[in-house]
Order: C-alpha cells, then structure tokens, then sequence
C-alpha cells in the first residue's frame, strides 16, 4: 500500500502543520463573528441605553421583541416539553416494539427536518384558517422544533440509568407510571432539564418557522396571543434586508443581545457536560 | 417472544401524544401536497425542470419553473460539503489525536457553540462582513487573473453569489460534520492505533489507514451535512442574491429551495399559482430531507453497530 517514499519525513511535517491550519481555519470564524458583532452591537447598545432593551422599535429599542422571544419560548416549552417527555418516555419504555422504534427514528428526522417547511404548514394549517399572524401560530411552530430534542435527551438519559433501579422499583409493587415518575424521572432529572435547556435554546434562536406564523410586532409588547408578536431573530431578519444604516445599527445591537443570552444559557450548560447533541 | 399485557395508565396517556406526533408529520406531508396539487396539475412536470418565474395578475399568463432554486440547494450545499469536509475531518484528527487535554475539551465547546448559534447570527456577519471580504479577497483576484477558467468566469458584482453561500454553510455546517467524524474517530479501537504505530507508520500514513476506517462514518457525515445545508434558509436567502440563475458560474447569484420560499412566500398570495408553486418547492425540500436524513442516520446507527463489538 505504501512504497518507500524518501520524504516521509518531509510529507510527516506537511500533515501536521495542515492539521493545525484547518483546525484554526475551522474555529476561527467563531471568533471573527463574537468580535464583529461585539464589535458592532456594542456601541449601539452603549449609545441608546436601557431605551435599546425597553424602548419600542420608533424610540429605537428592541423591548417588544425581546418580550415577544420570551412570550414564544414560553408558550412553546410550555406546550412541548410535557409532550416531549412524553414521547421520551415511550420510546425507552417500547425499545424494541415497532411503534416505540419508529417514534425515535421519527424524533432523528425530525431534529434534522428544514424548518422553513415548518414554518410554512403552520402557516397553512393556523394562519390562514384565523386570517392573522399569531403567538399561537409562533408557538406552535417552535413546539414543533424544540420537541424532538427534548425527547431525544429524555430518551437518552432514561436509557442510561441501570436496569436494577427499575427492577427494584416493580418488586415493591409499584406500578409502571409510577415507577417512571418517581424512580426514573428524578433520576434522570439532569439529562432531561440539559434537553429541556438545547430545545429551548434552539427555539429561541430560530427564524426561518417564524417567518410565516409570528408576523412580527415592533411598535408595542404583546398582549393577545392571538395577535401577531415580534421575536429578535425576526427583527433581524427584516432589519437586515432594510437599505437604512439606522436599522441596521439596531440589527447588530439586537444581534448582540442575541448572542449574549445564547451564550450565557449555552456555555454553563455545555461545560457540565461531556456532549451535546445538536 | 413478547408477552402479552395488560394496558396500563401509562400507554393510555402516551399513546396519544404518540398518535399525535405521527399524525402531525403525516398532517404535514398531507398539507404540502394538497397545496402543491395545484400547480403540479397546471404546469406538470416543467415546473421542476424549467427555469422560469413569471408572476402576473391574470392566472393564463403566470408561468413558474423551479429548476434553478433546485440546482442552487444542489449546488451550495455540494460547494459547502467540498469545503467542509477537509476543514471536519483535519479538526477531528486534530481534537482526537494530538490536541493537550485542555484545549481538547475548549475545543470541543467552541465547535458546539458554533453549532446552536442562532443561523440568523450567522446571516447577519455573512451579508455584512463575510460576502465584503470574500468579494474583495477571494472573488476579484481570482476573476481578474483566472477569469479564463469556466467556472470562475463571471464577474462578481454585489459578492452576492453560489460561492458565497457555499462558503457560508461550509463555516455552519462544519462544526456538526466534524461532530459525528469526531465520535467515530474516538470510538476505533485503541489497538488498531497501536498496531498501524507498530508497523512503523508516521502519524500521516496511521492517520490514513485510521481514517480509511471510518470511512462509512465520514460518508453518513457528508450526507447528514448535506442534509442541513439543503435546509438552511435564514442565512443563505441573506447572501445567495435571490436571484433565477440556472448556472455553474461561482460568482453568479443565485436562489435555493429554502430561500425561495423565504423570499417569495410573503406576496404570494396575490397571485393564482405562486403559493402553490411554492408549496410545490416545499414538497420537493421535503423529499429531499426526508430520503437524505433517513439514508445518514441509518447509515451512522449501522456503522455504529458493527463498531461496537
């Protein structure tokens, strides 16, 4: 396979200094795109002070659409994680039957679904038939997103707790439900919460099944859920498509924000583990 | 042989939520084709094969061919794994293999974050700063001296291009490529290290024979990344210039399934045919996502099988 070449020692230095270079190549984006917009965002939020996290979008702020990320955040864990859990559950209890194997080949399809496709079927199947851009619709779409992780991580967690505590559990005669509660579930309590924790930060961070449910709602807070709401991800969106460098200011100071609450709900979350899945 | 048993509370209150997600996904599928019927039944199968976007107000004269945002999702998505799949495979050697303790861990964190970043993070610093540079460093050198060379041949105005979405889904796709080649790189036995060692292979030679190895994982890797790349909308529709071009040209602007959808999806209703057009796309993004996701995982559980002796 290999002849003798007189410059392997040569081809050996060449393959570790290529190593090293595509390594940095790989990270070095990262640290480009945390200075640009720290960079860019951070004037812009220095300039217009709390107005920027309390102000309507006239008086040059993002309040109602940070209010609007956590209103849908809410609303879609609020919903999805308890079906999740659901689904989690089934599918370790039912490893081996061909409903429980489905349902985690379903969950794997679905982490890796396009979104935009989601956001479009609500948009057919909420938007149109209540003739309105809603919470409701932005909810809906996010539970969609955020309830495949969720199971995922309450699927693993479970499956990694040994047998023994779930036999011990039937021979005092507890029932399966409440061994799943009682026994399992706080056990399994840290993997669950981490799931929990990734679903509800790729919610809060998605745009594309936004697009078409929330509408968006920038000059006031939201008061109906079902009344079109503004997210940040949004807002950047239609910032950045806008020809004014005004807005644009605000899309980087937004993106800023962004950014910090992912970090900060992300880093904390990823340093207590080995791996995440995502 | 499964016995038998009683149902308990337990399968009465799951059950549902089961029947609830199956039926959900089935929902979807069932919605994207009732909406795309339409314009399949009126244009055939020209609207996937033809390149043409004509909205007008008279439903006679609208006439739609979705075959350049078919070849962009394609073709960006090959361009981003051609890139990414070096970049992926050098990173995970490297994180596996020779990075000290410390920054293996570091490392790891700081490819993840790039992985959850919200896209629209990406899409901003790639319409504001990374189309800018790849324009002025990348794409003007290359037209002024190689414009002689097919595929380079178009002169980069706006930087808004195939390549620059290519570029951009390569930085995004990276991190979750090199994720899975990473897993399967630690999971070789520690003897088959020692023996390529013991054979007197280099680092260069045992890395090969070690990456030769994997190879089923990196396929499924190419194919999961393949997978986002064609999905991603935010970010892409931000630098791929929205524009029908059904071309090979690097530097030429042009739409992607996803962007498409993004981009035209809110004045659609106005016109006769366009949101089922669009719905068509939707349904042909589907397909596409569902037979490339099902074909990696499959394959990643099946390697992962054999691995595990």
């Amino acid at each position: 396979m290999f002849r003798f070449n007189p410059n392997r020692k040569a081809v050996e230095k060449g393959f570790l200094f290529t190593i090293g270079l595509l390594t940095v190549v790989a990270v070095l984006p990262l640290f480009y795109i945390l200075y640009t917009v720290t960079l860019k965002g951070l004037p812009v939020i220095l300039k217009r002070g709390t107005i920027f996290f309390t102000g309507t979008f006239s008086e040059g702020g993002i309040g109602p659409a940070i209010a609007g990320t956590f209103l849908l955040t809410f609303l879609s864990s609020l919903i999805g994680v308890p079906l999740a859990l659901m689904v989690g559950m089934y599918s370790y209890e039912n490893p081996r039957s061909v409903l429980g194997r489905w349902t985690k080949a379903l969950l794997e399809i679905m982490m890796e679904f396009p979104t935009i496709l989601v956001g479009i079927f609500v948009m057919a199947v909420l938007v149109i038939p209540m003739g309105t851009y809603s919470a409701m619709a932005g909810a809906f779409a996010l539970v969609i997103i955020l309830l495949p992780y969720v199971a995922v991580y309450t699927h693993e967690a479970m499956r990694g707790i040994p047998f023994t505590y779930k036999e011990a559990g039937y021979a005092l005669g507890l029932t399966r439900i409440k061994v799943l509660f009682r026994i399992l579930a706080p056990m399994a309590k840290r993997g669950v919460l981490t799931g929990v924790l990734i679903g509800i930060a790729k919610a809060a961070g998605e745009t594309a099944p936004l697009l078409f449910t929330a509408g968006g709602l920038y000059e006031s807070y939201p008061t109906s859920i079902t009344k079109p709401v503004g997210t940040i991800p949004l807002l950047i969106y239609q910032l950045i498509q806008s020809p004014s460098p005004q807005d644009h200011a605000t899309a980087w100071g937004a993106s800023l924000v962004l950014m910090v609450i992912f970090i900060a709900v992300f880093i904390p979350l990823r340093m207590s583990l080995k791996e995440v899945k995502l | 042989m499964e016995v038998m048993r009683k149902l308990d509370v337990f399968d009465i209150v799951s059950f549902p939520v089961i029947l609830v997600i199956f039926l959900l996904f089935a929902g979807m599928l069932f919605v994207f084709f009732k909406n795309a019927l339409p314009a399949l039944e009126h244009f055939g199968i020209d609207l996937y094969i033809k390149n043409i976007w004509q909205a007008a107000s008279v439903p006679q004269k609208e006439v739609y061919g979705i075959a350049a945002a078919l070849w962009g999702s394609f073709y960006t998505s090959l361009i981003a794994i051609l890139i990414s799949l070096p970049i992926s495979a050098a990173f995970s050697v490297f994180i596996v293999d020779y990075a000290p303790r410390g920054l293996k861990n570091t490392l790891a964190i700081l490819s993840d974050v790039m992985a959850g970043l919200p896209t629209i993070i990406y899409g901003i610093w790639g319409a504001f700063i990374l189309v800018p540079f790849l324009r002025h460093w990348v794409m003007e050198p290359l037209y002024r001296y190689f414009s002689f060379i097919p595929f380079i041949h178009y002169p980069p105005v706006g930087g808004y291009s195939y390549f620059s979405a290519g570029v951009l889904l390569a930085i995004m796709i990276t991190p979750f490529v090199s994720a899975i080649i990473r897993e399967a790189y630690q999971m070789i036995p520690f003897t088959y290290r020692e023996a390529a060692y013991a054979v007197g292979a280099t680092k260069f030679e045992a890395t090969r024979i070690l990456l030769g190895y994997i190879k089923p994982a990196m396929v499924s890797g190419i194919i999961l990344g393949f997978g986002r790349a064609v999905g991603e909308t935010i970010a892409v529709s931000l630098v791929i210039g929205n524009t029908f071009n059904l071309t090979y040209k690097l530097f030429a602007p042009g739409y992607t399934i996803s962007s498409l959808i993004a981009n035209q999806f809110g004045n659609a209703f106005l016109y006769t045919y366009m949101t089922s057009t669009l719905f068509a796309a939707g349904l042909a993004l589907f397909a596409i996502g569902l037979t490339v996701n099902i074909i990696g995982i499959h394959m990643l559980r099946r390697w992962e099988k054999n691995v595990q002796v």
